[in-house]
Parts: C-alpha cells; sequence; structure tokens
C-alpha cells in the first residue's frame, strides 16, 4: 500500500526558478539545523592573487551580480575544477569560481562576491518552506552548464546532447512531459507568466503544442477553480515590463540581477494559491527548484552520473567549448530543491551526497517522477530517465492538521 | 485573505526601484529572442520581413517582442487590460479640467 500522502495525489506542480546555487540561498540555514548540508563558514576559493577568501552572509538582493557569472559549460569547468587544463588527473574541487568570476572584467573585490550567501531571515519564503517541508542536500543540476540545456532535462529526461542554450532537437523521437500525459489522457500545462516574459527553452513546443500552455494568472484562476491540470510547470516572469493597463511588472526568475525579492513573492503567491484551496492543499505537491547555479558557489562537488543508465548522447568537443567532449557522465552543481505537501513531516531533510546513504536527484527526476506516477511503464524515455529518483518519497500517510501549516501574507 | 489562518508569515514587498526595464538583456533573453526568431523566420511567407533582432538591447524591447511572437504562437495567453482605477473626485476634477482623461491606475501585479 502507498502511503496516504501518495494515494490521495492527483496534481503535481514544479516552479523552476533561475540560476542561484544551494548554499547561496539555504547554505545558512545549517547552523539551524545541522543536518541541512550547508556552511560552516569555513569554505573558501582562491581570488586571482592567491588570497583565500570565505564564504561570506552578505549577500544582496541585487546589484551584486550585474555582471552576469558565467555559467557556460566552460566556465562551470572551471568553477568545479579550479583550472582550465583538461585531462586526466585533475581533482573536481570546486575551487575556481572566483577564479572564472575575475575573467569577467570584474574588480577583486567584485568576484569575491560569487562566494556570498544569503542568511535565513533574510529569505523568509524559501528558508519557511525549507524548514516547514522537504529540503534536498542532493539536488543538482543535470549539466555543469546553462539554462536552455538543463530546463530541457525537467522537460524531456534529456537535452539531446546539447551542453549550451540551442534548442533544436525537434527530430528526435522522445517526447515531453506535457506530450506525453495527454497522449495517456491525462492533463498537463506549462504555465509562463505573461505573453511578454514568455517561455523561455521550449519554443519548438509553444510552436507545434500551443494548447499545453497557459499563463500564470490562468494558473491562479485553475488553482481557485479546482480546474489544475495533473502535472503542471510553472515559469516565472523574466524581465521588467509594464503590465497591462498600467504598472510595473518585475522579473520574478531571481536570474542575477534581478531582485531576489520578487522571486519570493512569486514563490509565496504560489505556494498561497495551492494552500488556500482546502481540497487543493490535500491532494498537491509542489517543487520549487532552480534551473542551475548561476556561477555561484556551491561547496559540494556534482557527483559522476551512473554509467550503467546512460543518457546516451554526447557533446562534441566544439560544443563544450573545453576541447574535450562530454558524456553527460557528470552532474552540474547543486541547486535549491524543496518538496511541499501537508503529508510531509516539518523538518525532512533529503541527505545528498554527504551521507553514504543519500540520494541523488537532478532534473531528470521531474519527467522520470511524473511519468512513473501517472502512466506507470512508459517506456520511450532515456536509461537515465527512467533510473532517476522519485522525488515524492518524502510524502508519508500522516495529513499534518490545516493549523500547523504556515500561510503567506503578501 | 479571507479565512483566518493560525500560522502567517509576512513577505516583504519588493523595492519600487528594483524595476528597470532599460536593463540591458542578459544572454539568457538573448538566447530566447534567437528561439522566436527562428520561429519567427520559419512563419514567414517568401519575401515577409521579419523583425530585425539586432535592435533589441533592453528588457522592455525583448518584452515588446516576446509578446509579438507569443501572441501569435499562443493568442489564448492575453491579458486583459485592467480597467483604469476610477478617480475619486471625478466631477471635482472634470470642471477644472473638462478635457482630461482619467489616469491608468498604477498597481503593481501579483
Amino acid at each position: 500500500m502507498p502511503p496516504a500522502g501518495l494515494d490521495n495525489l492527483k496534481h503535481i506542480v514544479v516552479l523552476m526558478m533561475e540560476n542561484r546555487s544551494f548554499d547561496h540561498m539555504l547554505g545558512g540555514l545549517m547552523k539551524q539545523n545541522p543536518k541541512i548540508n550547508g556552511l560552516t563558514g569555513q569554505e573558501s576559493n582562491p581570488d586571482t592573487n592567491g588570497t583565500k577568501v570565505f564564504v561570506q552572509p552578505n549577500a544582496k538582493f541585487q546589484g551584486q551580480l550585474d555582471h552576469d557569472p558565467d555559467h557556460h559549460f566552460p566556465g562551470v569547468d572551471l568553477q568545479i575544477f579550479g583550472t582550465t587544463q583538461q585531462g586526466a588527473g585533475r581533482v573536481a574541487n570546486m575551487q575556481g569560481f572566483i577564479k572564472s568570476y575575475a575573467t569577467q572584467d570584474t574588480s577583486t573585490d567584485q568576484s569575491h562576491g560569487i562566494m556570498a550567501y544569503f542568511t535565513p531571515n533574510q529569505l523568509p519564503v524559501l528558508t519557511r518552506l525549507a524548514t516547514e517541508y522537504a529540503v534536498f542536500n542532493g539536488w543538482f543540476s543535470s549539466i555543469p552548464g546553462p539554462t536552455i540545456c538543463n530546463r530541457a532535462f525537467a522537460h524531456y529526461g534529456t537535452s539531446f546532447g546539447n551542453v549550451d542554450m540551442n534548442l533544436f532537437y525537434v527530430q528526435d523521437p522522445i517526447v515531453s512531459i506535457y506530450e506525453r500525459m495527454i497522449q495517456g489522457g491525462h492533463t498537463a500545462k506549462i504555465y509562463y507568466y505573461d505573453q511578454q516574459s514568455s517561455t523561455m527553452e521550449i519554443v519548438n513546443l509553444l510552436k507545434n503544442q500551443p494548447q499545453v500552455f497557459g499563463s500564470y494568472s490562468q494558473f491562479v484562476a485553475d488553482c481557485n477553480g479546482n480546474t489544475l491540470p495533473d502535472y503542471c510547470f510553472i515559469e516565472p516572469c523574466y524581465n521588467d515590463h509594464p503590465g497591462p493597463g498600467g504598472g510595473q511588472i518585475l522579473a520574478s526568475d531571481q536570474h542575477p540581477d534581478h531582485n531576489v525579492k520578487e522571486g519570493e513573492r512569486l514563490i509565496a503567491n504560489t505556494y498561497n494559491a495551492i494552500r488556500t484551496n482546502p481540497q487543493l492543499w490535500e491532494t498537491t505537491a509542489l517543487l520549487v527548484v532552480y534551473d542551475e547555479h548561476g556561477g555561484i558557489y556551491d561547496h559540494v562537488v556534482p557527483p559522476n552520473c551512473d554509467p550503467n543508465f546512460p543518457d546516451g548522447h554526447t557533446a562534441t568537443a566544439d560544443k563544450t567549448g573545453t576541447g574535450v567532449a562530454f558524456n553527460f557522465d557528470r552532474l552540474g552543481i547543486r541547486v535549491p530543491a524543496i518538496l511541499i505537501s501537508p503529508y510531509i513531516p516539518r523538518g525532512t531533510v533529503i541527505p545528498g551526497t554527504e551521507d553514504p546513504n543519500g540520494l541523488v536527484f537532478e532534473h531528470a527526476c521531474i519527467p522520470g517522477t511524473v511519468t512513473s506516477f501517472f502512466l506507470q511503464n512508459y517506456d520511450n524515455r532515456t536509461a537515465r530517465e527512467k533510473n532517476s529518483k522519485n522525488f515524492l518519497t518524502p510524502l508519508t500517510d500522516t495529513l499534518r492538521p490545516d493549523d500547523d501549516c504556515w500561510v503567506f501574507d503578501l | 485573505m479571507k479565512k483566518k489562518y493560525k500560522l502567517v508569515q509576512k513577505v516583504p514587498k519588493t523595492p519600487k526601484s528594483a524595476y528597470n526595464h532599460g536593463r540591458f538583456i542578459s544572454s539568457l533573453i538573448e538566447h530566447q529572442i534567437k528561439h522566436f526568431h527562428e520561429v519567427e523566420k520559419s512563419l514567414a511567407k517568401a519575401g515577409e520581413p521579419v523583425t530585425d533582432i539586432s535592435k533589441i538591447k533592453t528588457e522592455l524591447h525583448a518584452s515588446r517582442y516576446l509578446q509579438k511572437m507569443t501572441a501569435r504562437l499562443h493568442p489564448q495567453g492575453a491579458e486583459k487590460p485592467k480597467k483604469a482605477a476610477k478617480p475619486k473626485k471625478a466631477s471635482v476634477a472634470a470642471k477644472r479640467k473638462p478635457k482630461a482623461k482619467a489616469k491608468t491606475g498604477k498597481r503593481k501585479r501579483k
């Protein structure tokens, strides 16, 4: 018998934010809860003068990372290995973050900003959710690279051999999780914020499958009207622009250098839309996750992928930009990931690589879990996705009382 | 909130100064524009002009182009403009400035 939390589950909602590492957003929580694999304060990187620079709780909501930190494949390779030299024998040591940022015309002081992290009280929404529900110590981006290829893993379980911002992989037989769901008699939707922000990486899907899309205001209406699809994926607002009939719409993706507070408000609003509908609250699991680390420091070395369950693609040396091909055998840098449901006990921490029995998650787990839950035996996907960990395991038999679950006042 | 909840967390507002639609676009938005441009080219009839995306420099420029393209691909996603806020003392204002139009309410969404 599955636990009641799974037995009652009808909707899975994923909200994917942009470009912040685990330690940057949640690393400060380790002082409150030692089970959270965050920062001790002793983690450091050398700067370009060789000076050891320690992590500092001085992250700013905006203005600190206005040179968008490099997070393309060669830049992330430098961040992980601390050197641009390739070849056997080099060791992943997470010592190249300042070196990488210093290549972007930043001053020495600016380059140190890549080691900054937020204190828990600066991020009341993310902190509240991480401490009230389940936080994953070991959720990694799927590729040590940028947004588009990482988001592709969340939609398709693979990036079809891409490690960059390329999008055009429509020839591949693997279909998106949305198309799978609809073909299987279920409902699924991608909610982009609005037309001015639009969708990020799935223009092909927008062109060919427009029926799977909706706007964020439609998401809120669907929550209020009990018409939420079985599975949905929410995209934040990616740019600042005028609102309809006046006003100002702020980017809420938290991509540097957009204001982090507005992303907090989007997360809170999304949570509230589910939380304040009792029918939805007890039947929905909400995953808040970031697509990649955005070039910002994290101390955990990304693990290798299981060679028994390959992605099946290779990025050639000219595509990676490092001079060496990539076989999709290493994950990207760790990102924040929080699973929310009233069936999750307060303070749940899912151990990661710091624990010999820990679990490693990545974005292929999103279509992997959704497919397994709603469609069960579905074969047309990569071995890597099929073998990915199920992120719904924190759901238990016990429903927390309504008075035991928080609501945000926006 | 209609219902009273026991555990309520206040969320700070984002400062108005955070807004800057004149901000230069990031590499991410630049690629988003390129992807939409490929779609635009694929949909264009022979001889039909397409957008010169080299002129898209700021987030405002980007948002206008994205709206145009998204409306074409997904017209169902259009937001209805909010109704203009009613002036509190419309009759007085009308006497003072008979030709003045009511200003649109500047409320931040969400």
